[in-house]
């Protein structure tokens, strides 16, 4: 009962910020269909490609309202009650208050400055989780008009721009983002997302990886090899994902949730 | 038969340290008091233990503890950690070993089950001061990232992680941590018997 009300909450937001949906997702969510991930880097016993069973994932990335909801609801995430264990100074710190968005939150902007733990706890709340990392790249591997990015030059122009572009101060609303192809919005352009295992990249793709001391940090089953040096967004993200901790929270790090298919829709074509 | 020597062995090491009644030494911090802004025991997920048992990290609470994961099929660092656990605790002065808790908390949620874990212990003759843990993936991915512990599955289902020995004093606060395989002991040894005044 309880969380169908927050499920209504959320569902309320997202009406407000006019996303027009024709899944038979869960509102404010888009089913993506079993696809597969290559991953950006593989050791010699990874198999080149991953299976990625079908999936909902949000739209949007979460808002600050969105959010704001959240920490009404669940006192321990405000930002003077949270413990540093779980998110560090920079928390929320673009919030004028606990409870107060102000003006560098616009209230359906994507959140920013949250921990990893404040996302899943979000995600918790209301029965979603965090993406894995070969579900939110499965997503984003998508064009605006084919199924391969790579060949959408349209969409590449767009996260070269983004890319070269400082993080602005006042991040701005994702709601007029194109979607891809799979349906899902603002992948990029305006934030940076975390993922439910982040700190699964490792020795991969750092530049200290080659290091001996690096080697002694990690039982691994041998080197790792790039698979494909040309996606350079691709690369930033696993850069980004493999220096951040748990704690982390910064001005250009957001999120999005997703969820399991329930196991009767799971099973249709 | 192994499983029954294996129970008696427990049962008869266990009464002294973390059986059902609190040793001496653990009932010096009050467990009612709330915990420090750093304490991992926040952690709410729970684990089991070997024996079957339910447990939350808190349970070590008002011990010295030193913290490992890793998993138990694991070829190369993981018997180097255990090894490594082994001679930390040999440094102890003998008030410290007696109430440091030697904890270690699987990656493999699949094939690490208590009953594997308990096997494990079995076979290393390891007592009742080391404790190994199971979780669902939810508690060991929460886990890991409080600890800063890196870790991916392979496909051939091993696993690639960090080796990273952690300290955490009475309070559950990480006092130390010692990072990858070479050195570093004594140092870690110091850190637990500072961490247990």
């Amino acid at each position: 009962m309880i969380s169908r009300f927050r499920h209504l909450l959320a569902t309320i937001t997202l009406g407000l910020m006019g996303a027009g949906i024709n899944h038979a997702a869960p509102t404010g969510m888009v089913e993506i269909p079993a696809g597969e991930y290559v991953p950006l880097f593989t050791s010699p016993v990874d198999p080149a490609s991953v299976p990625v069973p079908a999936f909902y994932l949000d739209e949007l990335p979460v808002t600050n309202a969105q959010f704001l909801a959240f920490v009404q609801a669940n006192p321990k995430w405000r930002r003077s009650n949270v413990s540093p264990l779980f998110a560090d100074q920079s928390y929320l710190k673009h919030w004028v208050g606990d409870l107060e968005l102000g003006s560098l939150a616009p209230s359906d902007s994507p959140v920013v400055h949250v921990s990893w733990f404040a996302a899943r706890a979000y995600a918790k709340w209301l029965g979603k989780r965090l993406p894995t990392t070969a579900e939110w790249e499965r997503v984003a591997a998508a064009g605006y008009t084919v199924s391969n990015g790579r060949e959408d030059t349209e969409l590449n122009g767009d996260i070269y721009r983004w890319l070269a572009r400082p993080t602005p101060n006042v991040i701005p609303s994702a709601s007029e983002a194109r979607p891809n192809q799979l349906g899902a919005r603002a992948l990029f352009g305006y934030v940076w997302e975390w993922v439910s295992d982040f700190n699964t990249a490792m020795v991969t793709g750092e530049s200290r990886a080659d290091s001996g001391l690096e080697r002694d940090l990690f039982c691994g089953s041998g080197s790792v090899g790039a698979r494909d040096t040309s996606d350079y967004a691709a690369f930033m993200r696993s850069a980004l994902r493999s220096s951040l901790q748990a704690h982390n929270s910064t001005s250009s790090l957001g999120f999005r949730c997703a969820r399991d298919l329930e196991p009767s829709s799971a099973t249709s074509p | 038969m192994k499983r029954l020597l294996l129970s008696i062995g427990l049962l008869a090491a266990l009464s002294p340290v973390s059986g059902e009644e609190p040793a001496a030494c653990c009932a010096a911090v009050e467990e009612t008091a709330p915990l420090s802004a750093r304490s991992l025991y926040q952690l709410d997920a729970t684990f089991t233990n070997d024996r079957g048992k339910a447990v939350s990290l808190a349970e070590f609470r008002g011990r010295p503890v030193v913290l490992t994961m890793f998993f138990a099929s694991c070829g190369y660092a993981c018997p180097l950690l255990v090894g490594d656990m082994t001679r930390i605790r040999e440094m102890l002065s003998s008030e410290v070993r007696d109430e440091a808790a030697l904890v270690l908390v699987s990656f493999d949620t699949e094939r690490d089950t208590p009953d594997a874990l308990a096997k494990y212990r079995d076979e290393r003759d390891l007592d009742a001061q080391w404790h190994f843990l199971h979780g669902n993936a939810d508690a060991v991915s929460e886990l890991a990232a409080l600890l800063g512990v890196k870790y991916r599955k392979e496909a051939n289902g091993m696993f690639s992680h960090s080796n990273l020995i952690t300290v955490l004093n009475r309070k559950g606060e990480i006092v130390h941590q010692r990072n990858g395989l070479q050195g570093g002991l004594e140092e870690t040894a110091q850190a637990l018997i500072a961490a247990a005044p």
